[in-house]
């Protein structure tokens, strides 16, 4: 029987009929949080998401009546400091949740210190408590499974062993089953990542649906813009519409089979550009919607 | 009816390389980094021009005089400044800053910079994204490491800045300017005066939220005509425009820091000359005209005396420079203390009008004009310091 949260925008509930119905019970349902990496886009104004003449202030209380999950993403520019979080908590609809990205100096640029960073970002981070999804630790291409990455990672994980986590590799030897093993031993969310296929960069990560952690799957939607994905400038990297077929053939090949693994999951878009991230998570919370109604 | 004007929210990126001086020579010797690091000349009473990080834990602050400097830093390398090499690692910052906007501000070689980088998200991204990327590229190409701050105004973004040095970032979101700067001690704000400072520790004013939590009214009992800007200030607003090079905010400037501190007036009025016949020959190259000449004198003791003098209708001779300059120092000239450096600095600028003058002007020979040409090419040909006019030729 499928069940559509409407009180909740941005958010569906997905039915499992192959989950185990045990005793009788009524069959599972998995719900899916629909939302974007960032919010805070003056593009988005000039894109119509946010009506003409929206401050950068009142945009979290806009974005909150289209999606239920945003990405805060500037805290992987800076270290998260918890006063302005929680200011900005005071005027985020009350439905809305947040996952937070593992600043840069612990993953892109890290250094020695990067314990006292982490302490620092914990504080940083401590308003959103339950509202947190996951904190999601982007790791960079050059990233490899070294035997030194490897022990950094398990530290940076003890670290954050009380927290959702989630983990974005990008580099290609990070796909192997020991890793997902462990991931799962701990807990912690194996982002799933749809990117441009580009054959001729064979060490990228794969697009894959590893389920890791029964309690979360992590959707990140980063666009498929082949010549601009190497180009350096995110206005040319994210810069891509996905078109409603795109989306719906992502659902029925990868959706579901993490919806019937985990507790809920979280779907987000990168491609900020021209609020086309905003226009594809509308669009692919109607497709959920089908879905939901037995349609997918 | 044509549409209302709105303003747009700005988004101004502040860098500022700490301790300027000290990291452009710290680039040039590597062998200097980590080590406590003075930047003064080693004259009978210099003073610290820049100090290192670990000479600032120690104690060593600017302006202190050497000798008690290395008294408390003992083991600190002492290097001259090279003001010229400053200006050069200057000069390729902001190379790296024009890719991303033709709006961009900065000090002399104090290692300052005010990008406003509104409306250009389309191009360069995110606001964020340009200050991280400036960061990761001259620390590639010069080797220096900024701090970069992001606020709606240069002070916004300038007090933000004090608050992460000597390394780091920090953003203040649009609509959170007064929240950030509320809990702040009012000794971060910029453009306070001793005296004001001190009139607020006596009101027990130590925060700008207290600083805020006053009306313009009430501030106008201690502060008088400042109130508006103490109001203003502590309230986050700042319109100031990020002044792009050649605006007429902008400014021509050169200095002189004496080998030896002097008092000899002949020696600085021979110094000033030549400067202004450098500025003359910037003002004609940029094909403007500075209204205003400011002579700023720094004495032994880490003062500084400012005087200057104008004309109303501007000038790029170098004739009326000089003597506009020296009318400048004969009102600066109040102290017997031996001088350390001078400054010329050539504002209020504007463009050359093309239009001929009616009447002749006092101070403004026609005949000069054909000097000054012919002056400008020899020092394009062989260099500046070749050709410069006489002190004792008659102004």
């Amino acid at each position: 029987m499928a069940r559509e949260s409407s009180e909740v925008p941005g958010r569906v509930e997905i039915p499992c009929p192959s989950a185990p119905d045990r005793a009788g019970q009524p069959g599972r349902v998995c719900p899916v949080y629909v939302g974007t990496c960032g919010y805070s886009y003056t593009e988005w104004v000039d894109s119509g998401f946010y009506p003409e003449g929206t401050k950068s202030k009142a945009m979290l209380g806009l974005y909150g009546r289209s999606f239920s999950v945003v990405e805060l993403n500037y805290t992987w520019y800076q270290m998260a400091r918890a006063e302005p979080l929680a200011r900005m908590l005071e005027g985020a609809p009350a439905h809305l949740r947040f996952a937070a990205k593992l600043t840069r100096t612990m993953t892109h640029e890290r250094d020695n210190n990067w314990r006292e960073q982490l302490a620092l970002y914990r504080q940083g981070i401590a308003p959103l408590r339950e509202r947190l999804v996951a904190v999601l630790i982007q790791l960079p291409p050059d990233f490899d499974r070294s035997l030194a990455n490897r022990s950094y990672l398990a530290a940076l994980l003890d670290g954050l062993h009380d927290l959702p986590v989630a983990v974005e590799f990008r580099h290609h030897s990070w796909a192997a089953d020991p890793v997902f093993a462990e991931l799962e031993r701990r807990r912690v969310t194996l982002v799933a990542v749809d990117a441009p296929a580009l054959p001729g960069f064979a060490g990228l990560f794969p697009a894959l649906d590893v389920v890791t952690n029964p309690a979360l799957f992590y959707g990140r939607f980063h666009g498929r813009n082949r010549e601009g994905w190497r180009s350096g400038n995110m206005q040319k990297k994210f810069n891509y519409n996905y078109s409603g077929d795109e989306l719906r053939a992502w659902c029925e090949g990868h959706l579901l089979a993490m919806a019937r693994q985990a507790g809920m999951g979280v779907l987000l878009f990168n491609n900020h550009v021209r609020a086309q991230a905003a226009q594809n998570g509308l669009r692919l919370v109607e497709i959920l919607g089908e879905f939901s109604q037995g349609g997918g | 009816m044509g549409q209302s004007f709105r303003m747009q929210e700005r988004s101004v990126l502040h860098f500022n390389v700490a301790d300027f001086a000290v990291a452009v020579e710290q680039v040039a010797d590597v062998s200097l980094r980590g080590r406590p690091l003075l930047i003064a000349l080693q004259a009978g009473r210099a003073v610290v021009y820049d100090m290192s990080e670990e000479a600032y834990r120690d104690g060593v602050r600017k302006g202190m005089a050497l000798r008690e400097a290395t008294r408390i830093c003992r083991g600190a390398a002492v290097l001259a400044p090279r003001l010229g090499l400053y200006q050069k690692a200057m000069a390729a910052f902001f190379k790296e800053l024009q890719g991303y906007s033709p709006l961009i501000e900065c000090g002399r070689a104090d290692g300052h910079f005010f990008v406003d980088v509104t409306g250009t998200h389309r191009l360069h991204g995110l606001a964020p994204d340009i200050g991280w990327r400036v960061r990761r590229e001259t620390r590639a190409s010069l080797g220096i490491n900024p701090i970069w701050t992001l606020g709606t105004s240069k002070l916004i973004a300038k007090v933000a800045s004090r608050l992460v040095k000597p390394v780091g970032e920090y953003i203040v979101m649009p609509g959170e300017e007064e929240d950030f700067l509320a809990p702040l001690p009012v000794t971060v704000l910029p453009g306070l005066t001793g005296r004001e400072l001190e009139k607020m520790r006596d009101f027990r004013l130590t925060t700008v939220g207290a600083l805020a939590g006053l009306s313009r009214h009430q501030l106008m009992v201690p502060f008088g005509s400042r109130s508006d800007y103490l109001h203003d200030l502590s309230r986050g607003i700042d319109d100031s425009q990020v002044s792009r090079p050649g605006a007429a905010g902008d400014s021509i400037d050169f200095e002189e820091i004496f080998a030896d501190d002097t008092n000899d007036r002949r020696q600085v009025e021979r110094v000033l000359g030549v400067m202004a016949g450098q500025a003359g020959t910037r003002l004609r190259d940029r094909k403007q005209v500075a209204r205003r000449v400011g002579v700023w004198l720094r004495y032994s003791d880490g003062a500084q005396v400012v005087r200057q003098a104008s004309c109303r209708s501007g000038t790029a001779g170098d004739f009326l420079l000089r003597k506009l300059a020296l009318d400048a120092l004969q009102r600066a000239w109040r102290r017997r203390t031996r001088i350390r450096s001078c400054r010329l600095v050539c504002d209020r600028l504007q463009r050359q009008s093309p239009q001929l003058l009616l009447f002749p002007e006092p101070g403004r020979d026609p005949g000069h004009t054909k000097v000054l040409t012919a002056l400008d090419t020899v020092r394009h040909r062989f260099g500046q310091g070749v050709i410069g006019i006489g002190m004792r030729a008659g102004l």
